[in-house]
């Protein structure tokens, strides 16, 4: 299949993409972003219809949506009374009515749209694999400089801040970078199907560790092997790339979940085997 | 490690005793409602100063607008002779523990993890840490007992072993000020003795200033050298003898206590070197009488 250059392409992307989603979905998974990732993907919708129904690039157009609805929800929940999740679930619908008006009026039913929607091996170009490179080199390099600072958000918001860490700023910047990593996915994965990226991957890794440094690297793992066999169950079944990358990260997970450590600790802790219970008392 | 260099600033070099607090008629709103009016005291360097109040009576507020984290609507506040929102490089100076750190007991980060937390705000944005900030974490993990534990995910340790992690987080810089905000809720008597003489002992060897919140008053009683009482307003400020034998606390708390029994509040009584020592003097206050 590697003499096909499309393939080479959506196998280099595909990796490219699980590096970043990492250290990406660990972040979304342990600040309870998984929400976010839907909203901001499904509002990609929008903007891809927008972009096809000018001749523009719908991955601009994409960004542009992706990125609006990001900065909404931090705008919101910093400053207004409404709370995350309902600001994301008003905003993600709205993107997506936008896209269903334009396609009507517009009439751009084609075969681009599905691809959008769920993902396409044959979907990556030259130009796109080197936007995806491009912006996922960034985007990693946001997550490694800023990894202290954001772990420290993510597990106490109010101490980072009394220690004069720029939480709105790095939190903003976090927001960002995660629009900008589904906006790249979505030719891959398709808009419906990319926040599975932004799951399964740390959902394996806290199976297998009980350290973030584990858990990230695992599922920078999970994530690299998944995306390589569902790239090639998408090859060989003919189905699209997304819904097959999808299927293969849950089958990992799943066996994550039978035969990792995590497993054997849950099935202690079920038999009555209170690992906690040596250090209870002191204090 | 390129670190930043740690200021020398005016503070420190000014003659003791100095004022590492101070509050002067802070209003504070909150939602549309006054939650602080007319607080005005200050803290000495060196001394424990024990807030107490019912629920609900704005003492995190306070403390939160000590931090910066919240801004005055009226008033001035002063942490180590600057304005807390313009502490940014002194933050180092400070350590603080919030109420309830509501974190996911499987969150994934060791004691370690959490200690180093304390360091970031020192180790400076776009850097990794150091040696040295390895060396202060462990240090700092040895001082509040944790030795030993540093490799274990906090969400195994029990409630006391996780508060003095996050004492530790607090004391792994060069910290002169401690803010604790009901450090002892949640635990058992025996675990609360313990962290409150743990962090007793902290001050007295390293010197630090200790402002601590708290509603239990028979736990402040025996180890603040001075005790200011709030609800919305300063009812009383004092040492804990005079302000527990107050016949306007019950009052405030609008209950009656029993908590002078033990007599934990002579030896605090004795102990009262360091406080802001306004001693006690009647004042009317909106046609109240007042201890302030």
């Amino acid at each position: 299949m590697f003499e096909y250059s499309f393939m080479v392409r959506a196998l280099i992307g595909g990796i490219a993409m699980a590096l970043v989603c990492g250290p990406l979905s660990f972040f979304v998974v342990v600040k309870r972003l998984a929400f976010a990732g839907m909203g901001i993907s499904h509002a990609a919708f929008g903007g891809v219809a927008l972009g096809l129904a000018l001749g523009i690039d719908p991955l601009a157009t994409a960004a542009g949506f992706c990125c609006l609805v990001a900065l909404g929800i931090w705008f919101t929940s910093r400053r207004g009374r409404l709370h995350e999740d309902a600001v994301i679930g008003m905003l993600f619908v709205t993107a997506m009515a936008v896209g269903l008006m334009v396609i009507r009026w517009a009439d751009v039913y084609n075969v681009d749209l599905m691809a959008y929607l769920f993902g396409s091996l044959l979907g990556l170009d030259g130009a796109d694999l080197a936007l995806i490179l491009g912006l996922g080199a960034f985007s990693l390099l946001y997550l490694i400089l800023f990894f202290k600072e954001l772990l420290f958000i993510a597990f106490d918001e109010e101490t980072a801040r009394a220690s004069g860490i720029p939480v709105d700023f790095i939190y903003a910047g976090f927001l960002v970078i995660l629009a900008l990593v589904i906006v790249v996915s979505i030719k891959l994965v398709g808009v419906i199907l990319v926040s599975a990226l932004l799951v399964f991957p740390c959902a394996v890794g806290l199976q297998w560790s009980r350290n973030y440094r584990g858990v990230v690297a695992v599922s920078q793992l999970a994530g690299m092997v998944s995306v390589s066999v569902g790239l090639y169950l998408s090859y060989r079944l003919d189905v699209s790339s997304g819904a097959s990358i999808v299927l293969v990260l849950f089958a990992v997970f799943l066996l994550s979940l039978l035969v990792s450590p995590g497993r054997r600790h849950a099935i202690a802790f079920l038999r009555g085997g209170t690992r906690k219970g040596g250090d209870g008392g002191a204090g | 490690m390129g670190r930043r260099e740690c200021r020398v600033r005016e503070f420190f070099e000014s003659p003791p005793p100095r004022e590492v607090i101070s509050l002067r008629d802070v209003w504070v709103r909150l939602g549309g409602h006054v939650v602080l009016q007319d607080i005005t005291f200050s803290v000495k360097e060196g001394s424990f100063l024990g807030i107490i109040g019912p629920n609900g009576a704005g003492k995190s507020t306070l403390l939160r607008a000590i931090l910066g984290l919240m801004r005055p609507e009226r008033g001035e506040i002063r942490v180590l002779g600057m304005d807390p929102r313009e502490l940014k490089g002194e933050l180092h100076h400070i350590g603080y523990i919030p109420q309830q750190v509501l974190f996911d007991p499987l969150f994934p980060v060791s004691v370690y993890d959490v200690v180093m937390m304390g360091r970031i705000c020192c180790i400076g944005l776009l850097r990794f840490p150091g040696r040295s900030d390895r060396k202060a974490v462990l240090e700092s993990i040895d001082a509040v007992g944790l030795r030993g534990l540093e490799r274990r995910p906090i969400g195994e340790l029990s409630g006391g072993q996780q508060k003095r992690a996050f004492l530790a987080r607090a004391l792994c810089l060069e910290t002169r000020v401690l803010l604790l905000d009901e450090p002892t809720a949640g635990l058992d008597l025996e675990a609360q003795e313990s962290l409150l003489r743990l962090i007793a002992t902290l001050r007295e060897e390293k010197g630090l200033t200790v402002v601590l919140v708290s509603h239990d008053l028979s736990v402040l009683s025996r180890y603040a050298d001075e005790l200011v009482c709030i609800r919305k307003t300063m009812h009383l400020h004092g040492r804990p003898t005079e302000v527990l034998g107050s016949e306007r606390l019950k009052e405030v708390y609008r209950c009656e206590f029993d908590f002078l029994s033990g007599g934990g509040a002579d030896q605090a009584g004795g102990r009262s070197g360091g406080g802001a020592g306004k001693g006690t003097r009647e004042e009317g206050r909106d046609g109240e009488r007042s201890l302030i």
